[in-house]
């Protein structure tokens, strides 16, 4: 049997590597590696699901390192890598609002505030249950400036889906989801990923081009408005 | 001083100048093998050296004393801020010897000089190199200090010796803490060093040169000195990140057989770590020059978590 403070040591090495794959999954322009880095959060979270399961031996916290290593591990990751195939796009160098540098100062701030915040509520300053809660809030915030701050959209799913990350990891140390609730919270990313597959037409392009492509398409009846 | 520190001072010069070109043809190789070539021989860098020391010295017309003292003094400062990196051995510190703060200055002085030297001799590359390399100091700088600090904040000092006899005894920080420091660290070494994704140390391009393009203008003896001082400095950030994160090696105690076996462990380490410098800057391209903020951001980002864990924990 593993000793508890060698599987905490794990745990604190497996926040370290969601840290790093958020640092990454912001400032990176390649999306082949934002789709790579996705999946290796993906799997960092299973581990970390996985090491809470044989310290409280919690069976939802297997339950969820399944479901997880099936949807984000492997279809959500394949069904992008099959849209990126398509529209033969490779890098997203356009940036709304926040460039990838401001972007990291700014994810910074916000740990610290909610560093702070949290340590007025959760009591226990050094446990893994207020640092899983002060990342997993951060993941969430750092998700979301990805999916605001990236031009394209495929980008912007892979921000959504990074935020869904977060809600995974403040649920397993705080909150406890009810297993039911995490499957709903999959299956919507799921029908979101199809979305974005049947879109297709338009993903390589930026919302505001969107409308354009339909046109070019003929996917459109109306007349293209001329500026 | 003691004869122990003295002793220190010795042999730790005389291993980092030796090792340091290894290194520098190791990355190479390993460059070139993935690149599916043979590559030059690891000893290529020593002959360079060699060929360079017995040529003669030609200077532009326009120079001044700049460029004569330049060479030396950039030499000068990067050992001594060798000496503030023990490679095998670790003594008792003596005087100032050690601190993180006078060893960051002693960079900064070599980098100034070799700035001064890219525009004394009047040449615009000269001028591009240094222009350009004092706008990345301008941004790595603050970089690096907060790097340095973190370290200080994890170590408790701002002694690199205290830090190294904490990790030798008492066994490192945390693993977590570790990794951030690791990476951090070696962005700091892709960087200070000027290779990939920085700058492309094998290249005379105009675009894309910044450390060739100030000292296009050395020669002979001068530029073996140059050339030595860039592989020395690598090899001193490389022992700082190889001792802090695998100690592993490094004595307190000053025998014969301790001190041979120690030097034996850091160039194992050492050639892993430049094979994985190689491996790095063969997966990458160069960086355009206005992307190059975001890749120092990444170290800024985990060293100031570093801290922030530090401080409030």
């Amino acid at each position: 049997m593993i000793e508890q403070a060698t599987i905490e040591g794990i745990i604190r090495i497996l926040f370290v590597c969601i840290i790093i794959t958020a640092a990454y999954i912001i400032s990176t322009r390649n999306l082949l590696s934002v789709v790579s880095v996705y999946s290796l959060q993906s799997l960092t979270l299973i581990g970390i699901a996985l090491a809470l399961w044989s310290l409280e031996g919690s069976i939802v916290l297997l339950e969820i390192a399944v479901v997880t290593f099936v949807s984000k591990v492997i279809i959500i990751p394949y069904f992008i890598a099959t849209i990126q195939e398509k529209i033969r796009i490779k890098r997203d160098i356009e940036f709304h609002f926040l460039s990838p540098t401001t972007s990291l100062i700014l994810s910074m701030a916000l740990m610290l505030v909610i560093y702070m915040a949290l340590g007025r509520i959760i009591p226990g300053r050094d446990s893994l249950f207020f640092f899983g809660a002060v990342l997993g809030i951060s993941l969430m915030l750092m998700g979301m400036m990805v999916t605001f701050s990236r031009k394209r959209t495929i980008t912007k799913v892979l921000g959504f889906l990074s935020m869904e990350n977060g809600v995974l990891l403040f649920g397993m140390f705080v909150t406890e989801l009810p297993f039911i609730i995490e499957f709903l919270i999959i299956i919507d990313l799921i029908i979101l990923v199809i979305l974005t597959t049947i879109l297709s037409v338009g993903i390589d392009s930026t919302l505001e081009d969107y409308h354009k492509r339909l046109h070019r398409f003929h996917l459109l009846d109306e007349p293209e408005e001329v500026p | 001083m003691n004869l122990d520190f003295f002793l220190y001072l010795v042999i730790n010069t005389i291993v980092v100048i030796t090792v340091s070109p290894l290194f520098v043809s190791l990355i190479k190789k390993v460059k070139a093998w993935t690149q599916g070539r043979q590559g030059p021989s690891i000893f290529q860098t020593y002959f360079t050296l060699v060929k360079l020391l017995k040529k003669e010295v030609i200077y532009s017309p326009n120079s001044s004393r700049i460029m004569r003292v330049t060479p030396l003094v950039t030499m000068a400062s990067i050992l001594v801020a060798a000496l503030f990196v023990p490679l095998v051995f670790v003594p008792e510190t003596v005087g100032g010897i050690g601190n993180i703060i006078l060893f960051l200055y002693l960079l900064a002085l070599a980098r100034f000089f070799m700035a001064l030297a890219g525009l004394d001799a009047g040449s615009s590359f000269g001028g591009m190199g240094s222009s350009r390399e004092m706008s990345i100091s301008s941004i790595i700088e603050p970089t690096t200090i907060i790097v340095f600090a973190a370290l200080a904040f994890v170590f408790k000092t701002l002694n690199i010796f205290d830090m190294f006899a904490i990790s030798v005894s008492t066994g490192s920080p945390s693993p977590s803490t570790l990794i951030l420091i690791a990476i951090s660290l070696f962005i700091i070494i892709v960087v200070e060093t000027s290779r990939i994704p920085v700058d492309n140390p094998e290249t005379h391009l105009e675009l894309t040169m910044i450390h060739e393009g100030m000292i296009l203008e050395q020669s002979g003896r001068n530029l073996a000195l140059m050339e030595l001082s860039a592989a020395v400095k690598m090899t001193v950030l490389m022992a700082l990140l190889i001792n802090l994160i695998v100690p592993f090696g490094l004595i307190s105690a000053l025998t014969l057989a301790g001190i041979l076996i120690a030097v034996f462990l850091f160039v194992v380490k050492g050639s892993i770590l430049a094979g994985i410098i190689g491996l790095f800057e063969s997966s990458m391209a160069k960086k355009r020059f206005f992307q190059l903020p975001s890749l120092f951001a990444m170290a800024f980002f985990f060293s100031t978590l570093i801290i922030i864990i530090e401080v409030f924990s």
